[in-house]
């Protein structure tokens, strides 16, 4: 059975997260996606870890073979003409192209939807910038920290009402990058679907920090609708949710609707503690938490972690382990499901990846290939796809256009 | 302007809370007909959540966390106690191209609407199923709250100070993550229905959907069987990086002095002098502490400080500005207001939307982060206040008579 998106056709500008990740969503569902990267360095995340043994290659960066499973891989130098142009041609067979290129460097080598429209009508170009491709940041510079920042997510997250001084604190890795990738990916199917209703192609301009605002639970509107603003330093209204620390490891203490705090004290044996009425509701035991977390921590640290899990969760108590990767690795569940997926690679060697967000029953996720080592798929698709002669190829590698 | 995108696609939307409704707000956004199913008799928490309009709770269709994640649907009410909801609720999906739910493992089967009877119903069905581990597996039937699935994830065993405990990311990552996941699923069952005619069964899982953003700390362990460590807002490959405090607002809010930070990243040595220079210290930039990275990784504490003095005697949005026209990547750690007040960029775009909710007037809502050139992009409608298309759904579009629809109502089987 082919995948779900066998018959899709992808052109990818990509560097780093963005761009690569929502071709990586189409191409892991069968889509044929042509990455194409600068000759000589290649895609920007080749330099960034994990690397085996943390010495850094280009063909071993543990980021760039996650986003970059399913592809082929050529170089191409779009600054120069003849880069260009065959970036026309191969943009002439697909049916999308993603790109995240900066728009100041749009500017520079000539990238524009109207000059790919020229040459595909129907061609889907999906841009993911930082700020969009209009309006007065269009130009910003940005990376993870300052867009996480910029979208709203950073001033929500830090050391609480007793810790004032420390800074707003983001989240782990590319979280911007993937956000606008995903978000990318989705407004990219609906474009599509367009196009096969219409027959006509269009643009598709994704913001980064779009992606990030719009996802700002309850927080965001409290200024609209309160005139409050939502800030690092509140305290939570209800209690217990926290993680607290566990003979073995840490466990997310998760008790929002009474029921659950029910089952938890259960858990606990009802101590007569648990009585007292500065606990009787969500909201009291919030006031009163720096009493009961002096109880509920004397019980906590003599639990282990699966155990404690194990036993709230039979009672339906939301609790979760505060996972170790090798927690992640190791889980039953995760194993069972088959989660994690082994993808050999001829330079890096083989390791475990993160494997599929969905599971559909009809269509396959699955890995075909590893990600691409640098112009590993030039005479493939510039002799094979093109139909470059040899001399040609020969000539535009010495250029330096490929 | 063309049709949206997804214009005639309809969704029967069984979600609740966060993650569900941020997957078929997507649906919504691109077009769909999104019918959140609900009930009074246990209506969606975010309903009653806060904020409410001026701090003033009442009623179900007040809350702003729904009204921001409900834009563009329909809401219809059906009490699944009488056995008449289920039948109305069976004709839905039978003018349905997609369902989603986003409950624990087994509550569709147990309400009979598992995708085995769906199917019988309507045989290219869509069905999607947001759970939080997955339909398989020995955790299936644990339960799932946004909040613990970044614990549950990794995520916060990798995010936190230096030397602290695990952290929080400060809001549910997992339930919008797993949601826009899940409506990239969908639209890919879509187009791949469109080409063969085929239906089919999701089984997303929202832990599942929390571990594919995070490859850089699961590989490092499968590479080399190593647990990063928490870095605080610190880049392993660039310096600085960080947040740094700015003056407070002007203005008190809500009595509280509100503090102020920018965000700044410099990628290379080229940044670093352009840093320095713009700080007005230009001889930092050759300064042997901190001219090259490896220089400023290891005097990184002392490099903060040196930029924090800069920093907080301004004002962040003039630090931001500052930077970037020297070309150095820096953004003020935005808040609610700044987002929806003060930031010049989103107004331009038009990002936000207002439109006229028939209990509580114009709000301010976040809108879509995408614009297409040929297919219309926009909001249609306000979320829909509970129960509110009730009638014209039967009626309109499951045939139903006034008659019939007041003897149902009068069941109960509609609250």
């Amino acid at each position: 059975m082919a995948g779900a998106l066998s018959s899709l056709k992808i052109v990818e500008v990509g560097e780093m997260v963005s761009a690569p990740y929502a071709s990586k969503l189409m191409a892991d569902l069968g889509a044929e996606v042509i990455k194409v990267e600068p000759p000589g360095t290649g895609d920007l995340a080749r330099t960034r870890g994990p690397f085996p043994g943390n010495e850094p290659h280009p063909e071993k960066s543990g980021l760039f073979l996650y986003l970059n499973t399913n592809k082929y891989g050529v170089t191409l130098d779009i600054s120069k003409p003849e880069g260009m142009a065959l970036l026309e041609r191969l943009a002439a067979q697909a049916d999308v192209l993603i790109h995240n290129v900066w728009p100041p460097d749009m500017e520079r080598v000539g990238l524009n939807f109207e000059r790919m429209r020229r040459v595909n009508p129907r061609l889907v170009m999906t841009s993911i910038t930082p700020y969009g491709l209009f309006g007065p940041y269009r130009d910003w510079r940005a990376e993870d920290i300052t867009l996480w920042s910029a979208g709203g997510v950073c001033v929500i997250n830090g050391g609480g009402a007793d810790h004032p001084e420390m800074p707003p604190l983001k989240a782990f890795g590319q979280q911007s990058g993937f956000q606008g990738g995903v978000h990318g990916a989705v407004a990219t199917m609906g474009a599509v679907m367009a196009q096969m209703r219409d027959g006509e192609g269009q643009q598709v301009d994704v913001s980064v920090q779009e992606s990030i605002s719009s996802q700002l639970e309850l927080f965001f509107e409290y200024w609209p609708y309160m005139g409050l603003i939502a800030s690092r330093l509140g305290r939570k209204p209800i209690q217990p949710v926290e993680s607290m620390e566990c003979k073995d490891g840490w466990i997310y203490v998760c008790c929002i609707e009474e029921h659950q705090w029910r089952g938890f004290v259960e858990v606990m044996g009802n101590p007569e503690w648990a009585n007292e009425e500065i606990f009787a509701d969500r909201i009291k035991r919030a006031e009163n938490w720096e009493a009961l977390k002096i109880f509920l921590e004397e019980y906590v640290s003599n639990q282990t972690v699966l155990d404690l899990y194990k036993k709230v969760q039979a009672r339906r108590v939301p609790f979760a382990p505060v996972s170790t990767m090798g927690d992640l690795i190791n889980s039953e569940h995760l194993k069972a499901r088959g989660f994690f997926v082994e993808i050999a690679h001829p330079v890096a060697g083989t390791f475990k990846y993160p494997g599929a967000p969905l599971k559909y029953h009809a269509t396959p996720w699955e890995i075909r290939m590893p990600a691409p080592v640098l112009g590993q798929h030039n005479e493939e698709i510039f002799g094979g796809r093109l139909g470059l002669s040899g001399a040609r190829i020969a000539e535009l590698k010495r250029g330096g256009v490929i | 302007m063309a049709k949206l995108p997804l214009e005639g696609i309809r969704v029967a939307d069984f979600t609740w809370v966060w993650a569900g409704p941020y997957c078929t707000l997507q649906l919504a956004h691109l077009g769909a007909d999104v019918i959140r199913i609900e009930t009074r008799t246990r209506p969606c928490i975010t309903r009653v959540l806060p904020p409410w309009p001026e701090g003033k709770p009442g009623g179900l269709n007040r809350s702003g966390y729904f009204n921001q994640y409900s834009q563009g649907k329909r809401s219809l009410t059906l009490n699944f106690k009488d056995p008449a909801a289920s039948e109305v609720a069976r004709k839905l999906v039978a003018k349905s191209d997609v369902v989603v739910n986003n409950f624990a493992h087994g509550v569709m089967d147990k309400m009979g609407f598992g995708y085995e009877a769906l199917r019988q119903i309507k045989p290219d069905i869509i069905m999607a199923s947001l759970s939080g581990y997955g339909d398989t597996g020995p955790y299936r039937d644990y339960v799932a709250y946004g909040p613990a699935q970044v614990p549950l994830s990794g995520l916060s065993a990798l995010t936190g100070y230096k030397g602290w405990p695990p952290m929080h990311s400060g809001f549910s990552y997992g339930d919008p993550n797993a949601g826009v996941h899940g409506a990239f699923a969908i639209m890919a069952a879509l187009f791949h229905r469109a080409k063969t005619g085929q239906g089919q069964y999701i089984d997303m899982s929202q832990w599942e959907c929390s571990m594919v953003v995070l490859p850089e700390g699961i590989m490092d362990y499968t590479m080399n069987a190593h647990e990063p460590e928490r870095l605080g807002n610190a880049d392993p490959w660039m310096a600085p990086h960080g947040i740094f405090k700015c003056m407070d607002r002007p203005e008190r809010i809500a009595g509280n002095v509100i503090d102020q930070w920018v965000a700044i990243a410099c990628a290379d040595d080229v940044d670093w002098g352009r840093l320095a220079r713009a700080m007005g210290r230009p001889e930092l930039a050759a300064d042997p502490k901190f001219a090259t990275f490896a220089a400023r990784k290891a005097n990184e504490d002392e490099l903060e400080a040196v930029i924090t003095d800069w920093t907080s005697s301004r004002r962040a949005a003039e630090v931001a500005a500052t930077l970037q026209h020297a070309g150095v990547a820096a953004a003020v750690v935005a808040d609610n207001k700044y987002l929806a007040d003060e930031d010049p960029h989103l107004k331009e775009r038009d990002y936000f939307v207002y439109l006229e909710h028939p209990e509580i007037g114009k709000r301010q809502h976040c809108g879509m982060p995408w614009k297409l050139s040929r297919t219309e992009t926009k909001v249609r409608a306000p979320a829909p206040m509970i129960g509110q298309h009730t009638d014209e759904i039967l009626t309109g579009l499951l045939g139903y008579s006034a008659e019939e629809v007041a003897k149902l109502r009068a069941q109960k089987a509609l609250e």
